[in-house]
């Protein structure tokens, strides 16, 4: 079990990470929601070390996680936002390195590379350097490498970002398998589909601060699972129905141009948070 | 454990990028025995200069390998690959990763130091280098790769590092005992230049290369700017709030 508590980081007057709680259950695959520059990276990269918390403090299994406490970083593996391995190494040595660092054996290193490439599907690239890759590719290695030590945590930062809508897919499959290993997953994204067609719960980040945390369905189901969207003086508005009898009876008072439609996550987002995930 | 471990990705690297690291690494040296050595027929204290020049280029490319084998490497994973975070999420402890990025420098210095060794013996001298002038090479390299790890901690972008080069490096090469005796630098300099690591080396591994004692007063200086910069990169990698 994780438990975040009262996490906060700070660079110089700016808050990016805003006395932060959250606990994320054994087994649970959990998405933190949010839009960019939300806070999600930075409690990512306070989660993996690289930044220090200006307060607050995260336990995994009770115990604190800090830079010395190998034994608890010997149940984490990230798979971080951008490309974060040697650029001039083949994919095999970035397994190696992997595995090394988590004092693997050689046998034992080779023989889980295999496995988890013709998991991702990489088997016949393993010479190829890194810098050669295109970045679904990167994705799946990064991902391989995070398995490759067999944690008990795994922490994905935007694992889909940049990809293609196809690539996009194909790395759900894949996220989704990773379900059937029993591990704890925190999963950061700004794509709603993701968190909705992946996440046993999602939290809503925003600001730094946490909004809310709840299984996907149930918040939609709070807000009423249909929605009908019409134009009212050139702005889109929506308003939500705990039935389709109820949506029905006021899409037939709306114009023509009135339509129902299914809630999705992000409708909850933009009724609790006040603006949609993507800005623009 | 640790230690290997970033000792093995030292070896791939210098695998992978071997031509490119000799040929860096015999370039300026090869320059620098050419024009003052070769071109600039001249003696030095009755002797050839040759004599003189060898033992503080020698002990130059211990620090200019060391240095840059660590500076170049670790900013670019720290700020531009950020691969330093696969290392800091690891269970490896953190300072076996420093320390074995200050043998693993140590241990490049000491190559580009052979390579300009075997480039020079056919050079008729009567310099003697004895495993006392490795092991103060070595310790040298140390110095060096580990000031490098402690200023890639500073470094803001990647391109700091050819700067920390030019800031550090370069005046030392110039003016630490390499090509000139720092007694002739005028009174205040001369003291600040001499307590400097790469003067010491200069000095010790000059004087076991002519056949004379070398002042292993140089050796505790030496360690004591290794112990000073270790702890530096020992508290950055513990300390430092944002990596």
């Amino acid at each position: 079990m994780i438990e975040i508590r009262n996490l906060t980081k700070r660079f110089g007057d700016f808050v990016a990470v805003d006395h932060l709680d959250l606990a994320i259950e054994t087994n649970e695959f959990m998405g933190l929601l949010g839009p960019n520059g939300a806070g999600k990276t930075t409690t990512i990269s306070m989660m993996s070390t690289v930044l220090l918390p200006t307060e607050g403090e995260i336990l995994v299994d009770g115990q604190q996680l800090n830079r010395k406490a190998a034994a608890v970083k010997r149940k984490l593996s990230v798979v971080t936002q951008e490309y974060s391995m040697r650029q001039d190494m083949t994919m095999n040595e970035v397994m190696e390195y992997q595995g090394r660092l988590y004092y693997m054996r050689k046998k034992e290193i080779r023989a889980k590379t295999a496995e988890l490439f013709e998991f991702a599907g990489l088997s016949d690239f393993g010479h190829r350097t890194v810098r050669h890759l295109s970045g679904g590719m990167k994705r799946k290695l990064m991902i391989c490498r995070a398995l490759m030590v067999e944690p008990e945590i795994l922490l994905l930062d935007e694992p889909t970002a940049g990809m293609d809508a196809l690539a996009r897919r194909q790395m759900w499959d894949l996220l989704r398998s990773l379900k059937d290993r029993n591990l704890t997953i925190l999963l950061t994204t700004h794509y709603i589909d993701e968190a909705q067609a992946l996440c046993n719960r999602v939290a809503f980040i925003d600001g730094g601060k946490l909004d809310v945390v709840d299984a996907p369905l149930a918040l939609i189901d709070q807000l009423g699972p249909f929605a009908v969207d019409h134009l009212e003086d050139g702005k889109l508005v929506s308003r939500y129905f705990p039935t389709r009898e109820a949506a029905i009876a006021r899409l037939q008072e709306l114009p023509d141009d009135a339509v129902l439609r299914a809630t999705t996550l992000e409708d909850v987002f933009v009724e609790r948070v006040g603006h949609r995930l993507t800005r623009g | 454990m640790g230690i290997l471990t970033v000792l093995w990705e030292k070896w791939a690297e210098f695998k992978r990028d071997f031509y490119k690291i000799t040929v860096a690494a015999m370039i300026s040296p090869l320059m620098y025995l050419l024009v003052f050595g070769l071109g600039i027929q001249t003696t030095s204290h009755g002797e050839p200069y040759l004599n003189f020049l060898i033992p503080g280029i020698v002990a130059m490319v211990t620090m200019t390998g060391s240095f840059s084998a660590v500076s170049q490497n670790m900013s670019v994973q720290r700020l531009y690959e950020k691969a330093l975070d696969q290392v800091m999420v690891s269970p490896t402890p953190l300072w076996q990763f420093i320390v074995g990025q200050i043998v693993g420098g140590a241990l490049r210095g000491m190559y580009a130091a052979v390579v300009i060794l075997l480039l020079i013996s056919p050079i008729r001298t009567s310099l003697v280098f004895s495993p006392l002038s490795f092991a103060i090479m070595f310790l040298n390299g140390t110095v060096f790769a580990t000031i490098a790890v402690a200023l890639s901690f500073l470094a803001k972008s990647y391109t700091d590092a050819p700067r920390f080069n030019t800031y550090i490096i370069m005046p030392m090469s110039f003016l630490c005992n390499t090509f000139f005796s720092t007694d002739q630098m005028p009174h205040g300099i001369k003291e600040f230049v001499q307590a400097l690591p790469l003067s010491q080396t200069s000095d010790m591994v000059r004087a076991i290369a002519q056949g004379g004692e070398p002042n292993l007063m140089g050796v505790v200086v030496l360690l004591a700017y290794l112990v000073v910069f270790a702890s530096i990169s020992f508290a950055f990698i513990y300390k430092k709030k944002n990596l």
